[in-house]
């Protein structure tokens, strides 16, 4: 969006004076609303640099009175949350990898070789999105436990690379169709078969689709809890559930959870406040072109 | 079989194979089981049963409360993410200073886990050490620390559960609908101009209509995504006090886990997804009709 010449002109200078002030104002309205929206978010990162008694105190105050990393000490000391949270990165990376590299194959496919069989397929792949994740959960907690995987990462990662082959490939689909088809025609001539065609030429024009890919499918693998609940115990726990544990009936450590919480969200936070072009494409993508 | 297409099934054959074991197989799992009395003991082993899981589960009452449940979370839940997202789209839209930074604070909770967002409100709404309930006391609007026990009193345990959901995807609404608005072409405003529309009417009668399509997929895939909330309730509630915020999957996985009916939970299973398939396809025709005009 373009913002209007602000230089002087003779005429409907007052006009002007006004309209700007106006748009201050509605600017003005809209960070406080918005601070206000995410403040329960700053409230949590703040609770979590108090000392662990203020953190449940029957007086909660917003900001800190004073500063300390007991909550994140006693995080540590409770639970092997290191180990929670190297499950949790390990699991998301290699299905993010898995996922990507499947659908960018089959995306690209897809997008420039037409088939009956292809397209009965991509309308498949869209049906699955619309299946309840908990529903998908049962038979593979059947399957999982008949193969003897329970409790491995191998299960998780096989679970969250099928979550995510089909958004994948939908929206790799939309980024390969964007790509002109001269490019590939002309690898071809210069003597590249389709498959090296793809990996020389494609791939790299299309590495900003690729990464928003990447991301989201990070995110799904990183923020799911359904199917680390279900098929973890021990070995294989991954930080969402390590944390829901701060809450147990008996026990309610809220201090450390915060710690926890916060731990968990800030770095992929801080990421995507710096990636957030590729997040803003992909999630308005299908929705708005046509 | 022309080359060209068997060059595109070696292309999508990979991610096939995939889906076809690790999704389809397990869907079609579900649809048999759903037939079967299941023991989780024997593993799997299981007597067919016709359509009796169906039918427990259709005439039991608890479940028919968790569907209700799930219709009011889903519909409050996006319904308010709606009007919000579309208000916050609509502030946003207009180039102030500094629309950019705001916009990227609008996003942070998007990247927050649906699991952490219910440890958030957990916090907040705690009736001892809840920041809302002292907020609500220091503004006098309740009399008491401890009016509202938002967690454990029946009367608000799902409203909690759709608090949390409108504060996590408000966000997610929003940035369709400011995508939305900004794809509206700039003609369509001038000649409102020109006809001499005020405000109100150019909102109503050039930015409803232009943004209707962009709507009806928004609505469409928060509706799928609210009808399979999990983890919010999960941490927040658990389904209680007295299944009083108890939706479908907390239900299903609770069939599952905690009382072992493979049977029944899959014939739940099933009826949700043929349930959200009708809702969908609803919408997609809506959309459709839409963008033909």
């Amino acid at each position: 969006m373009s913002q209007p010449n602000a230089g002087i002109s003779n005429e409907n200078t007052l006009g002007r004076l006004f309209k700007k002030k106006k748009k201050t104002i509605i600017g003005l309205i809209t960070t406080v609303l918005a601070l206000l929206f995410i403040s329960p978010y700053i409230y949590i990162v703040l609770t979590s640099i108090k000392p662990s008694s203020d953190a449940i105190s029957p007086s909660p105050t917003f900001f800190p009175r004073e500063l300390s990393l007991e909550n994140y000490v006693k995080m540590f000391n409770q639970m092997p949350i290191a180990k929670y949270f190297f499950n949790s990165f390990i699991t998301a990376s290699i299905s993010t990898i898995l996922a990507v590299f499947l659908g960018a194959l089959a995306a690209y496919g897809l997008s420039r070789f037409s088939s009956k069989t292809g397209n009965v397929f991509l309308l498949l792949t869209l049906c699955v999105r619309m299946v309840p994740m908990i529903s998908i959960a049962i038979p593979m907690y059947i399957i999982i436990n008949g193969m003897g995987l329970i409790d491995t990462r191998v299960a998780l990662i096989v679970t969250y690379t099928a979550i995510n082959v089909p958004f994948a490939i939908w929206l790799m689909i939309g980024f390969f169709n964007n790509i002109p088809k001269e490019f590939d025609e002309a690898a071809r001539i210069d003597g590249c078969n389709i498959l090296t065609a793809f990996i020389k030429v494609i791939i790299p024009v299309s590495l900003p689709g690729l990464a928003t890919a990447a991301i989201f499918c990070f995110m799904l693998a990183w923020n799911d809890f359904l199917f680390a609940l279900l098929l973890t115990s021990t070995n294989a726990k991954t930080a969402t559930v390590g944390i829901s544990e701060f809450l147990t009936a008996y026990n309610l450590d809220l201090g450390p959870m915060t710690a926890a919480a916060v731990s968990f969200s800030m770095p992929v936070m801080v990421f995507s406040i710096l990636v957030q072009r590729y997040i803003v494409s992909g999630m308005t993508l299908g929705a708005v072109k046509e | 079989m022309t080359k060209e297409s068997r060059v595109s099934i070696y292309f999508f054959a990979p991610a096939a194979i995939f889906m076809l074991v690790f999704l389809f197989f397990p869907v079609a799992f579900l649809v048999r089981d759903s037939f079967f009395e299941i023991d989780m003991i024997a593993q799997g082993k299981g007597t067919f049963v016709g359509l009796s899981n169906y039918i427990e589960a259709i005439r039991s009452e608890r479940f028919i409360d968790t569907t209700t449940n799930t219709l009011i979370y889903v519909v409050v839940a996006v319904g308010f993410e709606l009007v919000l997202g579309l208000f916050f789209a609509l502030l946003l839209n207009t180039a102030f200073k500094g629309h950019g930074i705001v916009r990227t604070i609008m996003l942070a909770p998007l990247m927050i886990a649906p699991l952490v967002t219910g440890l958030i409100w957990r916090f907040m709404l705690n009736n001892q050490f809840g920041i809302v309930n002292k907020l609500l006391y220091d503004f006098n609007i309740t009399s008491s620390r401890d009016a509202i026990q938002w967690l454990s009193d029946e009367r608000f345990a799902l409203l909690s559960t759709i608090i949390a959901d409108i504060w996590l995807t408000t966000p997610f609404m929003m940035l369709i609908l400011l995508a939305g608005l900004q794809g509206i072409s700039k003609t369509l405003y001038e000649s409102a101009d020109i006809d001499g529309a005020n405000k109100i009417q150019t909102f109503l009668y050039v930015t409803l209509p232009s943004l209707f399509p962009v709507m009806i997929v928004a609505v469409l895939i928060r509706t799928v995504d609210a009808a399979r909330t999990f983890d919010i309730v999960w941490v927040l509630t658990q389904g209680g006090p007295s299944n009083s915020s108890e939706v479908l999957s907390t239900y299903m996985y609770k069939t599952l886990t905690r009382y072992g009916q493979v049977g029944e939970s899959s014939a739940m299973a099933v009826i949700f997804i043929i349930l959200l398939l009708v809702i969908s396809s609803y919408f997609l025709t809506a959309m459709f009709k839409a963008n033909k005009k």
